[in-house]
């Protein structure tokens, strides 16, 4: 099975403001008009608290907006209940983290197969793609082995095949080497690029890391919740 | 759904424990109180089915039932009765060979009729001919003038026997007060064995004696100018066959003997096996009332630990919800919990009942030993019991589940 052609993700005067715990709305996000067209491989860069996870939360249908829409190939989704976000993100949305957020009471091989299983995929199926996607980021041999018995670099390559365990079109990576050292951030990045262009899939990566965001074709980067250049990059 | 993430094992494992003991303790209370409680309902409820007789005249109080001998004769001449028996329960003291006086219950009976209304688990402990001189103790009554020759026949308890070293044949003094002077001589003519009571350490008397004999001795009957009203407390009545197993034949016997007797309560073992079986219905309800005190305690105890888990696992729940599983896989995951914790807790409250139950029948004072030993551990009962803890439980985690799909996911991740 072939992976599905990823959407054409648009942000239409989308903002996103919390009143969590503040006397006054606190405005994260504000007026973003962005498209990111199939296949692109973007970075988001920009200082600590500018809105750049908030924006990768909304992309990946984590968050709903407080305000404008996204569509998905024209068709919005930002405000769809939680159910139905739930379902679009399972099926074409993998998310890779800065802290792995793998499940430490599950083995590399099951928390692939975390995402499949709710997919209702048949345990021989799974079973056998998430041993080929270990494989594919080259963990062949620790099926069995728990988080705590991986190393920080090994824990986001598995983080990177549960990503990618229901084929998705999307890709969404916040800080993905925030944690590692030079060596695996660089292995990460590799893996990344690689697994992307294998797929033609949509890589959208936020980091503050300006070394990181070189390897993205496209520039985006954001201040006070608002973005403030978006070129292409070399 | 393996928890764990976030919280510490052995705190987990330890809220685990607790849980389960707290349902075990909700589960064996109810366990307890309607297995003894049923046993005992269930055991006293034979005793009335197996009771020999099936009809029961009785007054209260000193007079108690009159013209004893008149109207246990019409009562007999009533079809469908088999045989009837008016019984008196008086104290008298006996006075043993060369012993102090001792006061001991005795029961005055019509000889060839009392085996008749005896139960059948008691048939065995007298001979079937009494021997007591006057088989229809009519002879020394001689209507109510009590002219006659006293048979002096009496038979006594073979613990009786036992106790102050009495022998078949031998003379025993038995009088109406402690006084020797003024006792009568009896001939021991045969014993009778002594049937374990319900409750009590020994049910039955320690002597038995033609009714009118009791009643000289008892001062209800010493001569033509005292009070002569041939006094007994009861009278035993037991039908044919065929009637005995008919409610309705049995009412209209009730009935016929009622009339005779307005003014005493005569009442057939059927009405009152109903009534112990109401009466046993409403105790059971209220012990499932009471127990329902406990499982709710169980409940909330489980509710909180399922919470608390909930809480500690929030990054666990919220990484679920980010990759797309849907609401319902983590709420079903919750319920599997804490299904699991209450049939877990079900099972140590059935098995700590049970063994409860077998400690007080081992060693519980006599009448909780009693009660224990009669428990029934009826498995319909505790099957719902064990469906209702689980039907509690789904509330449980209900309230759980609704902590949990209230995470926000960007929060969890945080």
């Amino acid at each position: 099975m072939s992976a599905p052609t990823p959407p054409r993700i648009e942000l239409a005067g989308v903002g996103r403001t919390y009143r969590v715990g503040e006397p006054e709305a606190v405005p994260a996000l504000r007026d973003i008009d962005w498209t990111i067209p199939p296949g692109e491989f973007v970075s988001v860069e920009g200082p600590s608290g500018c809105g750049k996870t908030t924006l990768l939360n909304l992309v990946g249908l984590l968050d709903a907006p407080t305000a404008g829409e996204i569509r998905w190939d024209g068709t919005p989704v930002g405000h769809r209940p939680d159910r139905e976000r739930a379902r679009l993100r399972l099926k074409g949305v993998g998310f890779i983290f800065q802290r792995f957020y793998l499940l430490p009471t599950l083995t590399a091989l099951e928390n692939i197969e975390l995402p499949m299983r709710a997919l209702r995929v048949p345990r021989a199926e799974r079973t056998r793609r998430a041993g080929d996607l270990l494989e594919e980021v080259g963990l062949h041999g620790k099926e069995r082995s728990f988080p705590h018995q991986l190393s920080g670099g090994e824990e986001q390559r598995v983080a990177v095949a549960r990503a990618l365990a229901n084929r998705p079109g999307v890709l969404l990576a916040d800080e993905p080497t925030g944690e590692l050292d030079s060596g695996n951030a660089a292995a990460i990045l590799a893996l990344l690029e690689r697994v992307r262009a294998d797929r033609d899939a949509t890589l959208v990566l936020v980091t503050h890391n300006p070394e990181v965001a070189r390897h993205a074709r496209r520039h985006v980067t954001m201040r006070d919740g608002r973005i403030a250049s978006d070129v292409p990059g070399a | 759904m393996r928890w764990g993430y976030g919280s510490s094992l052995r705190h987990l494992r330890l809220q685990q424990v607790l849980a389960i003991a707290a349902v075990g303790t909700a589960v064996a209370l109810p366990v307890v109180l309607v297995s003894v409680g049923g046993g005992v309902a269930a055991h006293e409820l034979a005793g009335l089915e197996n009771a020999g007789y099936q009809i029961v005249v009785s007054a209260a109080g000193a007079h108690g039932i009159v013209d004893s001998h008149n109207l246990t004769d019409r009562i007999r001449a009533i079809a469908s009765v088999a045989a009837a028996s008016p019984t008196l329960s008086l104290t008298v003291d006996v006075f043993p060979s060369g012993g102090s006086p001792t006061a001991v219950p005795a029961e005055g009976v019509i000889p060839d009729q009392f085996p008749a209304t005896l139960p059948p688990e008691e048939r065995d402990l007298f001979p079937s001919v009494l021997r007591l001189g006057d088989p229809t103790d009519a002879v020394h009554f001689d209507n109510g003038t009590y002219a006659g020759p006293a048979s002096n026949d009496v038979m006594i308890s073979t613990a009786l026997a036992a106790a102050h070293g009495i022998a078949n044949g031998t003379t025993l003094l038995i009088g109406g007060s402690d006084n020797r002077s003024q006792a009568v001589a009896y001939i021991v003519t045969g014993s009778f064995g002594a049937a374990s009571s319900l409750l009590g350490p020994v049910e039955g008397s320690a002597v038995l004696l033609p009714l009118s004999n009791l009643q000289v001795l008892g001062g209800l009957a010493t001569g033509p100018d005292a009070f002569q009203h041939d006094a007994s407390d009861t009278i035993e009545v037991s039908v044919t066959g065929g009637s005995s197993v008919d409610p309705a034949a049995l009412a209209q016997v009730r009935a016929q003997i009622q009339s005779l007797v307005p003014f005493y309560a005569v009442t057939s073992l059927g009405q009152e096996a109903q009534q112990l079986e109401s009466a046993s219905g409403v105790l059971t309800g209220f012990y499932l009332a009471l127990s329902s005190v406990g499982l709710t305690v169980g409940l909330l105890f489980l509710a909180l630990v399922l919470v608390r888990r909930v809480e500690s696992d929030r990054r666990s729940i919220g990484i679920r919800r980010a990759l797309g599983l849907p609401a319902g896989s983590i709420a079903r995951e919750i319920v599997l919990d804490g299904i699991r914790l209450a049939l877990l807790g079900a099972a140590v409250g059935v098995i700590g009942g049970y063994v409860l139950v077998e400690a007080l029948a081992a060693w519980g004072s006599s009448g909780v030993r009693l009660a224990a030993q009669w428990a029934r551990f009826d498995p319909v009962t505790i099957g719902a019991i064990v469906v209702g803890i689980v039907a509690l439980s789904l509330l449980a985690s209900g309230v759980a589940t609704r902590v949990a799909l209230r995470i926000e996911i960007t929060e969890a991740l945080r």
